[in-house]
C-alpha cells in the first residue's frame, strides 16, 4: 500500500468526475498553449523578416499597409512611386543601401517580386539548385514555392495579374512566361514563398518595358540608413516628398503588435480564466470527494494515519489530475497549433509548427500543478479538523 | 495497561459517562455491559483515545493520553490499538487485502504481507482478497475489521457491539474469534455490548 496507490483506487471510484476535471483543465491550458505557440512564433517570423531593414519607402497612404505589403508581404501596397525619385533617394547620403520592390503579379498565390540580387543577399538565401536569375523574365523560386509547385530550374511558369490570395479566374499573363532558372535554399523568412526576378521582368509583363526608365515605377525600396543619425531625418525629408511616405517596419510591428497583442491578451487571459474555472472545479470536486470520504479519511485517523499521509493521499490527488490534465492539455495546444499550422501552409502562409517547446510552458505546467495543489490544501486542512469520534458515529 | 480515573464526560453541559475508576491489566478481557446510551461507546472511544476526556484522565498502553498531541495520538493508536467499530468503516474503495494493508502502513510500520496472508486465512476470508468490502456477506465484512483491528498486534483491542443482529451460533462464533484473537496478541480486550448472551463467556464485566 501507497499513496499513489492509493489516490489511484479513489480516482478510479468516480472515473466520471476526475475526467471531467481533467478535461477541463485541459481545455485551459490547451487554450493557453496555442496562443502562446502562435504569437511567440508569428513574432518571431516577423522580427526575421524585418531584420536589417530601417525604413520601407513608397507611395502615401497608410505606413502600416506599406511595411506588411513591402516587408511582410501580407497586404496590398498603397500604391507606386516613379523610378527617378527612388533612385535620387538610393543615392542619397543618409542611405547606405536601398533595394527596390517591384510587386503586381502572383504565381499559385506566392508572389512574384521584381527586385535585384540584393534581396535574396540581405536574407542570406543561398541557391538551392540553379542560378541567380540573370537576365528579364527569369525567375528564381523560394524554397516554399519549389516545394509547393514542384518545379525546378528548367520550368516555365505564368503570372497572374494580382497579389495572389484572390479568388476565382485569375488573369494569366501568359503571354509572357517566366524561365525557372533557380531556386533558393529554405531560409525560414518571407524569401522562402515569394518568386523573385529582375525589376525589368515586372515592368515588361504590365507592357511598360520598351519605355524609357524615367516613365517606370516600383512599388517600394526597402532602405538601410549610412548611419544611425538617419532614422532622425531621413523618414522626415522622404515624407515630405509630395509622392513619398516613409514606414518604419520596427515601428509599424510594434505598433501591429500592440494592436493584435492587445487580442491575443484578451485570448490568453480568457485561457487563465479558463484553467482557473478548472482549478476551482478541481478544488469543489476534492471537497465533494472529501464530503464523502470525510468517513474513509477519518477511518484512516482511526488506524492511525499522521498529518503528513492525509495531506499527501489529497495533494497526490490533485497534483495527479492537474498533471494529466496539463499532460492533456499541452498535447491538445501543440495538436491544435500544429493543425492550425497545416491549413495556413495551405493557404501560402508561413510556417506554424506544433514542434517546439517554450520555455514559458514551464509556467504553464508549473500553474495547472500549483491550482492542484492549492485545490488539495484546504480539504486536506478540513480533514484534519474533523472531530473523529462523531464521524465514526455516523454511518 | 489501561486505567481510566475521575472521568465526567460531558456534550455541553450533559454528563454521559460518569466513571470515578476503572482498571484493566495485560491480557484481560473486559465486557462493558450497559443500556442503550449509557456511555459504552464513549468509554471505548476515550480508551482509543478517539475522544479526549473532558476531565479525569485515561491512561493506556504505557501513555497518559491527555499528555498527547493530535498528531502524537493517531501515532500512538496506530500502534497500540485494535479498533472494531461498530460500523465496521472498511474503506470502500480498497480491497480486502488493501484495508488490510492499509493498517500497518497508516500506523508507519512494515508492510507484515505475511501475517496478513495468516489472518485472511484464519479468518476465512483467503479467498476474497481481491473482493471489495461492498461484496462481502456481513459476518465477512465484520472478520475484516476484526483482521485490520489485530494487524499491527494491538496492546489493546476495542470492539463496540460485535454480536448486534447475529443469532446465537453467529454471536458466539464472533465472540470466539475476538477473544482468540485478543488471546493471539496478548492484548487486553474491551467488548461493549447490550447483548447480554455474552456475559458468560467473560469474567471481568464492567456494568455502566
Ligand atoms: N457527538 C455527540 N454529541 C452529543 N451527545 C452525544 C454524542 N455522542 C454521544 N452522545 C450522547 O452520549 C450518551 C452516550 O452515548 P454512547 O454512544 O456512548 O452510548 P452507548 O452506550 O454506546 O449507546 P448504544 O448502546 O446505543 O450504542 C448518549 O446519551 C448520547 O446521546
Ligand atoms: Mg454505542
Amino acid at each position: 500500500m501507497n499513496l499513489a496507490a492509493m489516490s489511484l483506487a479513489y480516482l478510479r471510484a468516480r472515473p466520471l468526475g476526475a475526467s471531467l476535471n481533467v478535461v477541463l483543465l485541459a481545455l485551459g491550458v490547451a487554450t493557453i498553449t496555442v496562443l502562446l505557440l502562435a504569437s511567440r512564433q508569428l513574432e518571431q517570423r516577423m522580427h526575421g523578416d524585418a531584420r536589417g531593414i530601417d525604413l520601407v519607402v513608397g507611395a502615401k497612404g497608410s505606413p502600416m499597409q506599406l511595411v506588411l505589403s513591402a516587408v511582410f508581404h501580407i497586404d496590398v501596397p498603397p500604391g507606386n512611386i516613379p523610378v527617378p525619385e527612388a533612385t535620387k533617394l538610393a543615392a542619397h547620403r543618409s542611405v547606405k543601401q536601398a533595394i527596390p520592390m517591384a510587386l503586381g503579379d502572383s504565381y499559385q498565390g506566392f508572389r512574384i517580386v521584381g527586385t535585384t540580387h540584393d534581396y535574396p543577399a540581405h536574407y542570406g538565401a543561398k541557391l538551392g539548385a540553379g542560378r541567380l536569375w540573370q537576365g528579364p523574365m527569369e525567375a528564381v523560386l523560394g524554397a516554399e514555392v519549389a516545394r509547393a509547385s514542384r518545379l525546378a530550374p528548367g520550368a516555365r511558369i505564368v503570372g497572374a495579374h494580382g497579389l495572389g490570395g484572390g479568388a476565382g479566374a485569375e488573369d494569366l499573363h501568359d503571354d509572357a512566361p517566366y524561365d525557372v532558372v533557380g531556386v533558393l535554399a529554405p531560409t525560414g523568412t518571407v524569401i522562402d514563398r515569394l518568386v523573385l526576378t529582375a525589376v525589368e521582368s515586372v515592368w515588361e509583363v504590365h507592357g511598360t518595358g520598351g519605355e524609357p526608365e524615367e516613365y517606370q515605377e516600383l512599388t517600394a525600396l526597402l532602405l538601410r540608413y549610412a548611419s544611425p543619425l538617419a532614422a532622425a531625418t531621413l523618414p522626415r525629408q522622404v515624407n515630405a516628398n509630395p509622392q513619398l511616405q516613409a514606414g518604419s517596419p520596427a515601428y509599424e510591428s510594434a505598433r501591429l503588435f500592440r494592436m493584435v497583442g492587445t487580442g491575443v491578451e484578451v485570448l490568453q487571459g480568457f485561457g487563465v480564466v479558463l484553467m482557473l474555472a478548472a482549478g476551482l472545479s478541481v478544488f469543489i470536486a476534492l471537497t465533494n470527494a472529501l464530503e464523502e470520504r470525510r468517513r474513509d479519511l477519518a477511518v484512516m485517523r482511526m488506524l492511525g494515519a499522521g498529518r503528513g499521509k492525509l495531506f499527501g493521499l489529497l495533494v497526490l490527488e490533485g497534483v495527479l489530475l492537474a498533471a494529466l490534465g496539463v499532460a492533456l492539455g499541452l498535447a491538445l495546444g501543440h495538436a491544435a497549433t500544429a493543425a492550425t499550422g497545416v491549413l495556413l501552409e495551405a493557404r501560402q502562409q508561413g510556417p506554424l509548427s506544433g514542434l517546439l517547446w517554450l520555455a514559458e510552458e514551464w509556467w504553464i505546467v508549473g500553474g495547472a500543478l500549483l491550482v492542484g495543489l492549492a485545490a488539495a490544501l484546504a480539504p486536506g486542512w478540513r480533514a484534519y479538523r474533523t472531530d473523529l469520534a462523531g464521524v465514526l458515529a455516523e454511518g | 495497561m489501561l486505567s481510566l480515573s475521575a472521568i465526567r464526560q460531558r456534550y455541553g453541559s450533559r454528563l454521559v459517562l460518569s466513571l470515578d475508576q476503572f482498571e484493566a491489566s495485560a491480557g484481560e478481557h473486559w465486557l462493558v455491559l450497559g443500556a442503550s446510551g449509557s456511555g459504552k461507546t464513549t468509554l471505548l472511544n476515550l480508551a482509543a483515545g478517539l475522544l479526549r476526556a473532558t476531565e479525569g484522565s485515561v491512561r493506556a498502553a504505557g501513555e497518559d493520553l491527555g499528555r498527547l498531541g493530535e498528531a502524537a495520538l493517531d501515532r500512538w493508536r496506530g500502534r497500540h490499538v485494535g479498533i472494531v467499530p461498530q460500523k465496521l468503516h472498511l474503506v470502500a474503495s480498497l480491497t480486502v487485502a488493501q484495508n488490510l494493508a492499509l493498517a500497518p502502513w497508516l500506523a508507519g510500520l512494515p508492510p507484515g504481507a505475511a501475517r496478513a496472508a495468516k489472518l485472511l486465512a484464519a479468518l476465512g476470508l483467503a479467498d476474497k482478497a481481491g473482493a471489495r468490502p461492498a461484496q462481502l456477506s456481513h459476518g465477512q465484512a465484520q472478520r475484516l475489521a476484526l483482521a485490520r483491528a489485530v494487524m499491527n498486534r494491538p496492546a489493546l483491542l476495542l470492539a463496540d457491539e460485535p454480536t448486534s443482529n447475529l443469532d446465537d451460533a453467529a454471536c458466539a462464533a464472533a465472540l470466539d474469534l475476538l477473544q482468540a484473537q485478543a488471546r493471539d496478541c496478548g492484548a487486553t480486550l474491551l467488548v461493549a455490548t447490550h447483548d447480554r448472551r455474552a456475559r458468560e463467556r467473560f469474567e471481568k464485566v464492567l456494568q455502566l
